[in-house]
């Protein structure tokens, strides 16, 4: 104790000494220059994007392991681990009409090898079929209850058997969320969505995992043994984790950073004029920010017995579309980033159907509110005078609802849409919940599942070039039953569910057709109310070329292409 | 004393017991599951959901999952197909039996997940706490020696603002002034660091790791060495004016002797008592801290677990945070009878 | 000049005055209007608290977006600048201010009730009452608070009760003023057992004094100096437990405004409109420092050495 006297002086020189030498002497070693960073908001849960989906999987997932195929920015999917792609020309893919089944036949490239130098082989197809099939470990992959069998031909060649016309079959074992895992170094036992190599893969891609500091960051390093020669370009790339939003953007304009991935708008508005910072911005993207407006009463699931008061009525849905200026929330809020769509069939291929653009018309949306019995009240809101559903005297008031953690943007856009809805006389009363309780299932309380709401609104979307698995339990009469899909806006229309069954071709025409009579159908019943799809754009360094954001996929699609800038 | 003790911790056993049943309750009473935030699809298709219900074991009725997470239930039949590899029973062994169970979202041992982040959790909180008592005891002393000082009154008022300071707010600013505005001189490179414990792929120095502590511990230890300080200087208030040193000093002792041998020893009883509570901080670490400053720690793991509604990381947390709660308050009281000799339990 | 006849007192009377006499109230005042960081806490508090007051009488709405003025930094018009909707933040801020007044307030009247309530029982009772109110208070606080707080809210935030419904503010109020009695309860406790001790207690007892009015006009009043010192702080700390829970985006909601809210809103803007961050932190900083000043001066005021039990006696 009596050493106290000297403890604080003594603690203050060494304090100043020690700032001194770390700010001085220690400071960062460069890094060898083939070395990238690329900074996420949270770790990537596993190397396998099929379980969570949270997009950080599937970053590096497509940068150690390959799938049969991939899909390009403009949608075309080309091979990868397959020599060619099956088609009915080339005789791989064989249709029996009468039973209404279809077999496909793979050819697998015969260079690809494991890092530890094993070849990759039809066995290891095999072998993650029947992982993921599995009940207790596997997983429900799109596609994966029309397979009845996968069979080996050859240690290069197999045959999937579907029972059903499937025409997402070419993704059905690669894209954006499947690849194949190595069968001797992976162990079954452990199940297709726990085991180990799903957090230490042998890779057959272009990098390896080098460490892995939880939390902290994930180093790769280049694969010698890739198939491609001269590729990947990079020798180390870095995943960094750093939750923090100005802090990642902060990190780009320093240049400690060199590829933000899914820069937000209000991220890309900030560095679209710094010098160093490039942005590669996908033409459209998969997320599309819609009103849901629950067609039953709230709490409930039936919108036939118990039609929502206010929204049942379908010019009531038309006036609140006319009442939205969609252009002023994208403008402002959105940075001017975000495209107005109309319609769920706005990207290629099927975004010939050419719905008119619906026009922002307040005078209109007035006169159909009036029309469908709600005149305005004394204090401006509406009153039910002979409208459909609603008791007479009921005011117009309801509440919004939107999902609290995607930011402020959201916010904002809920903001100003209860404004206008406002303008022609309806009060919308703004709530926001968290996604783990909105999206629950009906047993755990889920507001969705349950009808627990009037309206909410967020961005939702198909990945990939197909929409109908999107649309079957989105828009499906079963998928209207709490817990068997998502028509949480319980549209229920027979015409629509026939139209799903004609899209079920493999003939392309006649799947345009049956896609833009379902573009008309919503486009006059409006279950949903579409607004404009939000960025999907990747801010990267000067430092670098050949990065492609690729909403089909994700950025690091191209991996193996990423190169330094000359 | 010993049976003061084993009557404490005896009562401990059953106090965890009750708020075992209290966290699973509140847990699962949080509307909403883990199946929601599943990744950003969000939405899964139906099958999907109910494949996941049966592998989270979210099938069961509440009462049979808390007893599953208690004793397990490997001798329980849940039908792993023998195809895979499976025997047909489970796998969990339950917590009594050290297994915490498996994290929902990355389907890793929690116990591993902890295990990863906790020694980054304890590495900051407790260079953050030893530099706030380094510069709190100190500040306390001297303030209350030289009682309404110009000193005093700077450390006093230091403290009031110390404590007035919302430590996330703090981390941010400090962030914007240090790494988006300051440079190195000599490099040009930010003065310190963004966040992370090291450079990576650099090789280790002291330095480095000392610049990436710099922030968070400074914006960690500010509300502690507010709070110590005020807290130190007030107890050695009371100590100083006490008869029996108005008797040591009347008897001739210096000034230093009185001071730094009589008061500060009695003065430090109750600061190592409060020290001794605010122990499970380092464990629960600081959410904000971590967030900001992208430290890979307990705080952050717990805030993410709970938005996604990661129950078994959720249960985890929960009920270690209290067992350290318990065993601290513990702690306080034999040290306070150790070091207090008025002081006796039966 | 007769000399007036001294009216007969009883007992009780008397015991009053005695009373009074060792804990005049004016002395305790004049105690506290020397102490300048209380007196220029006083100050800057009630500077505070009449700013909010006067925010109705901005001509700017605290909640309607106005998108042409987004982001501006702050001017004439707009003393604080806007935020990221045209809102002019410092009625935005002034409107937090009172829902961040609001929620303290709240706290520290459910932790006075519950906490003094349990622990004038628990100290004046004794026995096993008094075992089984500070085992639950001791349970309590063996509850890790942050990571129950943020449990608890998402709880209650969707329970659909008449004074919970979608009204955040009772519902964070409750949320932390759950987790924050215990200190009370032990500080009165502490209090009632010394008290209860007293002189004047066993005389009114013995004279045959309810309960209630030994509590209530006896004991009570001498606890009142650490209740209220207390209280002081206990609103601080509920102002920044609200502003950290809003800022995790467990606490108050959009598009009410709370200083804790405007702070996470600001998060991502920090870097290019710093002013988004600086004022409402400003503010929470300048309520919290003026109103621990208060406390220490209070503190000071009443006389510490009474009853102010040190941490781990009793």
């Amino acid at each position: 104790m009596t050493s106290n006297r000297f403890l604080k002086p003594l603690a203050q020189v060494s304090l100043l000494v020690l700032l001194f030498a770390s700010l001085v002497g220690c400071g960062q070693a460069k890094t060898s220059s083939s070395s990238i960073t690329v900074v996420v908001p949270e770790e990537p849960p596993s190397f396998n994007a099929v379980i969570s989906d949270t997009g950080y999987d599937a970053l590096v997932m497509h940068m150690t392991l390959l799938g049969m195929t991939g899909i390009d920015p403009q949608g075309n999917i080309y091979p990868v681990l397959a020599t060619e792609l099956p088609t009915q020309d080339n005789g791989d893919l064989v249709v029996d009409e009468q039973a209404g089944t279809m077999d496909v036949t793979w050819k697998m490239r015969k260079d690809v090898v494991w890092a530890d130098g094993k070849p990759v082989t039809a066995d290891d197809v095999l072998f993650t079929y029947e992982a993921v099939k599995d009940p207790t470990n596997g997983f429900a992959i799109p596609g994966l209850d029309l397979v009845t069998g996968v069979d080996k031909i050859d240690d290069y060649t197999f045959r999937v058997h579907f029972s059903a016309i499937y025409p997402a079959y070419l993704t059905f074992l690669g894209g954006r969320q499947i690849v194949i895992w190595p069968k001797h170094y992976c162990k079954p036992e452990q199940g297709y969505t726990n085991w180990d190599c799903g957090r230490n893969p042998l890779s057959d891609g272009p990098y390896t995992l080098k460490e892995w500091v939880t939390g902290d960051h994930l180093t790769f390093v280049r694969n010698p043994k890739y198939f491609e020669p001269g590729k990947p370009k990079i020798d180390q790339i870095i995943v960094r984790v750093v939750p923090d939003a100005s802090v990642r953007e902060t990190m780009m304009r320093q240049g400690d950073a060199d590829l933000l991935m899914w820069a937000t708008e209000q991220v890309a508005s900030d560095l679209k004029n710094v010098s160093n910072v490039k942005l590669s911005i996908s033409p459209t993207s998969r997320w599309v920010m819609r009103l849901f407006i629950n067609l039953a009463a709230k709490g409930a699931t039936d919108p036939e017995a118990q039609p929502n008061p206010f929204f049942g009525d379908v010019r009531v849905r038309q006036a609140i579309r006319a009442a939205i200026d969609v252009d002023k929330i994208t403008s402002s809020v959105w940075y001017g980033y975000a495209q107005p769509v109309w319609t769920e069939f706005f990207r290629p291929p099927y975004n010939t159907c050419n719905i008119p653009r619906p026009k922002y018309d307040l005078e209109a949306a007035k006169a159909l509110l009036d029309q469908a019995g709600w005149v305005a009240g004394s204090d401006g809101i509406r009153v039910c005078k002979g409208c459909q559903y609603a008791q007479e005297g009921d005011r117009f008031k309801f509440e919004l609802l939107t999902y609290s953690e995607y930011g402020d943007p959201l916010i904002q856009t809920q903001q100003l849409i209860g404004e206008m809805l406002k303008a022609v006389g309806i009060q919308a009363d703004l709530t926001q919940a968290q996604g783990s309780v909105i999206w629950a299932d009906a047993a755990s309380g889920g507001i969705e599942q349950s009808g627990n709401f009037n309206m909410d609104l967020y961005d939702d979307g198909y990945a990939g070039i197909d929409p109908s698995y999107f649309l079957s339990y989105y828009y499906s009469s079963a998928a209207a039953e709490p817990d068997q899909g998502w028509n949480v806006v319980r549209f229920k229309n027979a015409e629509f569910d026939s139209l799903l069954d004609q899209a079920n071709t493999l003939n392309q025409q006649d799947r345009q057709t049956a896609f833009c009579q379902m573009a008309q159908l919503l486009d006059q019943q409006l279950p949903q109310i579409l607004l404009f799809t939000t960025l999907n754009a990747e801010a990267y360094s000067t430092r670098l070329a050949n990065i492609e954001a690729n909403l089909n996929s994700v950025v690091s699609w191209n991996v193996a292409d990423w190169a330094l800038a000359k | 004393m010993g049976q003061f003790i084993l009557r404490r911790l005896l009562q401990a056993v059953g106090i965890m017991f009750l708020l075992s049943v209290l966290f699973f309750a509140l847990v699962n009473l949080a509307p909403g599951g883990p199946l929601a935030g599943y990744g950003g699809a969000r939405r899964l298709p139906p099958e999907q959901v109910a494949m996941l219900k049966r592998q989270l074991g979210l099938d069961k009725p509440l009462p049979v999952q808390y007893m599953v997470w208690l004793v397990g239930n490997d001798w329980m039949k849940v039908g792993t197909s023998a195809a895979v590899g499976g025997t047909g029973y489970g796998t969990r062994r339950g917590i009594l039996r050290g297994d915490f169970g498996f994290s929902f979202q990355t389907r890793q041992p929690v116990l591993t997940v902890i295990n990863d982040r906790l020694p980054n959790t304890i590495y900051l909180m407790a260079v953050t706490l030893l530099v706030a008592l380094g510069l709190a005891i100190p500040a306390g002393i001297l303030s209350a020696v030289k009682q309404y000082s110009f000193f005093d009154i700077s450390v006093t008022t230091f403290s009031f603002a110390g404590q007035a300071i919302p430590d996330f707010w703090l981390g941010l600013i400090l962030i914007i002034v240090f790494y988006a505005w300051l440079k190195n001189p000599l490099s040009g490179d930010s003065l310190l660091p963004s966040g992370g414990i090291l450079t990576i792929g650099a090789p280790f120095s002291v330095g480095d790791a000392v610049r990436h502590l710099i922030l968070p511990v400074a914006t960690g230890a500010l509300g502690w060495i507010a709070w110590y300080s005020r807290f130190l200087r007030s107890s050695m208030l009371d100590v100083i004016h006490q008869d029996y040193l108005r008797t040591a000093r009347a008897k001739g002792l210096s000034e230093r002797l009185v001071i730094y041998k009589h008061a500060l020893r009695n003065a430090l009883i109750p600061l190592v008592t409060l020290f001794a509570l605010d122990l499970p901080y380092i464990f629960s670490g600081a959410v904000f801290v971590e967030t900001i400053f992208a430290w890979p720690g307990m705080g952050r793991l717990y805030y993410q677990a709970a938005l996604q509604r990661d129950y078994p990381i959720l249960m985890a947390v929960l009920i270690i945070g209290a067992a350290l709660i318990i065993l601290s308050n513990l702690l306080a009281d034999i040290l306070y009878a150790v070091l207090d000799p008025r002081i006796r339990y039966s | 000049m007769d000399r007036p006849i001294p009216q007969k007192k009883n007992v009780l009377d008397r015991a009053n005055e005695l009373e009074e006499v060792s804990h005049p109230s004016s002395k305790i005042m004049h105690r506290f209007l020397r102490h300048p960081g209380a007196m220029a806490g006083t100050i800057i508090l009630a500077l505070l608290v009449l700013a909010i007051l006067l925010g109705s009488f901005s001509p700017y709405s605290s909640v309607n977006s106005n998108v042409l003025e987004r982001l501006q930094p702050p001017s004439w018009k707009h003393p604080m600048g806007t935020d990221a909707l045209g809102r002019d933040l410092l009625t935005r801020i002034l409107y937090g201010g009172r829902i961040s007044l609001a929620v303290g307030l709240m706290v520290v009247a459910i932790t006075i009730v519950v906490g003094v309530t349990a622990g004038a029982v628990a100290g004046y009772s004794g026995g096993w009452l008094d075992n089984l109110l500070m085992r639950i208070t001791d349970a309590a606080l063996t509850l890790p608070s942050l990571l129950v707080l943020i449990l608890l809210s998402a709880i209650l935030r969707q329970v659909e009760l008449p004074i919970f419904e979608r009204n955040s503010v009772v519902t964070i109020a409750v949320v932390i003023g759950m987790l924050s009695w215990m200190t009370f309860a032990r500080l009165v406790r502490a209090a009632f057992l010394t008290l209860r001790e007293m002189d004047y207690v066993t005389a009114s007892r013995s004279l045959g004094a309810s309960h209630l009015r030994i509590i209530v006009n006896h004991i009570l009043p001498n606890a009142i100096g650490p209740i209220i010192v207390e209280s002081t702080l206990q609103l601080g700390y509920a102002i920044i437990e609200e502003s950290g829970l809003s800022f995790l985006g467990f606490g108050i909601q959009q598009p009410t405004p709370s200083w804790g809210n405007l702070l996470s809103n600001a998060q991502e803007n920090f870097v290019r409109y710093p002013w988004l961050a600086i004022f409402p932190g400003l503010m929470i900083f300048l309520a919290i420092i003026s109103v621990n000043y208060i406390g220490d001066g209070l503190r000071d005021a009443f006389d510490p050495y009474k009853f102010m039990g040190k941490v781990g006696e009793v």
